[in-house]
């Protein structure tokens, strides 16, 4: 029982972060209809950014991410307006391609400057924990956990309450129309990648104090991330979040009762089994 | 006697360089120079490089082709064919990882190029009866096989969970684990195996404390290493000894993150400290350098660059005779004694002698077999700073 248990504590705390992962990329979807493939190479600017703050300026990893969102929010938008702006209306194997290739060079000019050696970042927490009933909760998990769930609390409101978050919203569901009702669905698409990338690179911060950093660490997290959206829906906010939870879960629970090696095997079996049932996701509505 | 006349006259062409003419060599070079086994691979190229300035000293000029496998064997059996056809290299050396060695070891036979395997320790690699693969270290058997040497001796530990990256590397290294655990009377409380780049063992790690056991034996790579310690710590599992299989717990960077990786065991191929020819001095040398502590992967590869290379420049690139005289040779330099042999169903294989380090105090003493050190080990694990 105290083994389910902390598979299950620590499957939640780890999702939280895969769901701040997907939450980015969904909503970069959502708005651009475009799979953005560099995801996970934004993930690893952030972690480096706050490995730097941390090393050069001893900035604690969790308070980093005050500027490592400005940082890569403005990043993501001169990204957008530079690149994905041009392609938004061409084939979507072109949009794979020039998001992949982006990827490409992000991860090799970081190591072309940093060298491809693993960076560990090392705080006087990185491997605390905390003894709850006998079950041992990572600190660092705890405190990551708490900051996705106000990051993401924000987001909803910010989306759900203010007008550009209205706008942003109606841009995702119809761009025509959205351009017709006077809303600047240019700029809405600055904001999006922007907004995407700044979660990326939040999770990128988060996970740095418990994970190790290095040039090719994206890829990993882009397919992650690309399941976990797939597996809510294309566009759902709400489905990435749940995805992003339901696969920690999973992995964990799964690494325990069936083996370490095993979970990978679960969680693509959830992913094929959700698109076989519910081929748009488990909140996606069917595009019509 | 006729090899060690030629070694001599091999010896004094080195004593004489402006004598001896420099003789050209067309070698091969495959490693992992970007992709996730990067950092590893470095230490190769480093150690390949510290080769090729040493041969020139000898009057050897290496052209290198060198070629990034990036970690995938198809890439590296790419590299391999282009090599053999058309830059038409005398020798190769590398691949880096298991899996690219092993793919890459069938092609030698195929073009009939002599391969020199550096490192890569899967043991199937030199045990297909291959004729043109040759193995300089010790294979994954060996690195369980020494660890557990050095634990019955010290203590009498009585049951062994295995945890491994379920790659080539890791899952054979489990399975002779296993083979010389139970041999000896130890039993296995768990075995599992993880794939390797999860941000969470902890599930996998607290399924191992419930077990409560003696020995913790663990295969991975540079920074799971780290991170399986640090959740260890986390979760609170204390064992006689925690064992680290090579790879991710040899490196540098693993014994400076002291706090987890004080009082582990690792098996290694070479340490710096280590009483072999030269030895000492390719560490000082690295060292200065690159700046860094070089691997047992440098020190491979270093002495896998001077062998293929002195035996290309010797049978001038003529295949054949470099084969037979790998087979037959005889090599004394920072590895030790190195000899191309048939053994144990091996083929072509060097026996080489590992070594037991431990991180005390945030580096790594050899301080196993006792003939080559005089450090001692610290047994058992003395527990967690709090």
């Amino acid at each position: 029982m105290t083994i389910f248990l902390q598979s299950l504590i620590s499957g939640i705390l780890i999702g939280g972060v895969y769901a701040l992962i997907g939450i980015g990329l969904t909503i970069i979807f959502g708005v651009m209809r475009v799979i953005n493939f560099a995801h996970g190479d934004l993930l690893m600017l952030g972690m480096y950014a706050t490995y730097f703050l941390f090393t050069l300026l001893g900035v604690d990893p969790f308070v980093s991410i005050v500027f490592t969102i400005p940082l890569m929010f403005l990043y993501g938008g001169v990204l957008q307006k530079v690149f994905i702006n041009r392609i938004l209306n061409s084939l979507p194997q072109n949009q794979i391609l020039l998001t992949i290739g982006l990827g490409l060079i992000m991860s090799n000019a970081v190591m072309l400057a940093f060298t491809s050696d693993y960076k560990i970042l090392t705080t006087s927490y990185s491997s605390g924990s905390v003894d709850i009933l006998g079950i041992s909760v990572s600190q660092p998990l705890v405190i990551s956990f708490v900051i996705t769930a106000a990051i993401t609390a924000l987001l909803y409101w910010f989306l759900l309450k203010t007008d550009t978050g209205q706008a942003i919203r109606a841009t995702a569901q119809d761009r025509e129309a959205a351009q017709l009702m006077g809303i600047n669905v240019k700029r809405m698409s600055i904001i999006a990648f922007g907004l995407g990338a700044s979660l990326a690179g939040t999770a990128g911060a988060l996970i740095s104090p418990t994970y190790y950093i290095f040039p090719q660490v994206g890829s990993s997290f882009t397919l992650k991330a690309f399941v976990i959206t797939v597996l809510g829906g294309m566009g759902s906010i709400v489905g990435a979040t749940l995805g992003g939870i339901l696969i920690g879960i999973a992995e964990s629970i799964g690494g325990v009762y069936l083996g370490s090696g095993w979970k990978e095997v679960i969680v693509f079996v959830l992913f094929l089994l959700v698109l076989l049932f519910k081929p748009s996701g488990l909140m996606g509505k069917s595009n019509a | 006697m006729k090899n060690r006349l030629t070694a001599l006259a091999l010896s004094l062409c080195v004593a004489t360089p402006g004598l001896a003419q420099a003789t050209q060599v067309k070698l091969g070079f495959v490693n992992s120079i970007t992709g996730p086994e990067a950092p590893i691979g470095e230490n190769l190229t480093n150690g390949v490089a510290l080769a090729l300035e040493d041969l020139k000293k000898k009057g050897i000029d290496v052209e290198l082709i060198k070629e990034d496998d990036t970690g995938k064997p198809e890439k590296s059996m790419a590299a391999f064919e282009k090599m053999a056809t058309r830059d038409k290299v005398a020798g190769v050396v590398g691949p880096y990882s298991s899996k690219c060695a092993n793919a890459v070891a069938k092609l030698a036979e195929k073009y009939k190029t002599p391969l020199l395997i550096p490192v890569a320790s899967k043991e199937e690699i030199t045990r297909q009866n291959l004729k043109w693969t040759f193995r300089l270290s010790a294979t994954t058997n060996d690195y369980a096989n020494i660890l557990l040497d050095m634990a019955t001796s010290l203590g009498k530990p009585k049951t062994i969970a295995i945890i491994n990256e379920n790659t080539d590397f890791g899952t054979s290294g489990a399975r002779s684990a296993k083979a010389f655990a139970t041999k000896r009377g130890i039993s296995v409380v768990a075995e599992e195996a993880y794939s390797p780049g999860a941000p969470d063992y902890r599930s996998t790690l607290s399924k191992i404390k419930s077990k409560k056991p003696d020995l913790v034996f663990m295969i991975s790579y540079v920074a799971d290493a780290i991170l399986l310690m640090r959740q260890s710590r986390e979760i609170g599992i204390t064992p006689q000894a925690f064992l680290g299989a090579g790879a991710g717990f040899s490196v540098a960077q693993f014994a400076k993150e002291k706090e987890i990786s004080n009082y582990v065991f690792s098996s290694t191929q070479w340490t710096g400290d280590v009483n072999w020819p030269g030895a000492k001095e390719f560490n000082s040398r690295y060292k200065a350098k690159f700046g860094k502590e070089p691997t047992y992967h440098a020190s491979t590869a270093y002495a896998s660059m001077i062998i293929m290379a002195e035996t290309a420049a010797k049978e001038a690139g003529n295949q054949e005779k470099m084969r037979n005289e790998l087979k037959t040779g005889h090599w004394n330099g920072i590895m030790g004694e190195v000899t191309f042999r048939d053994y144990d169903g091996y083929t072509n294989q060097n026996k080489h002698q590992m070594l037991v380090e431990q991180v005390q105090n945030g580096v790594h003493e050899t301080v196993y077999p006792t003939r080559y050190t005089s450090r001692k080990p610290i047994y058992p694990f003395p527990g967690w700073k709090k």
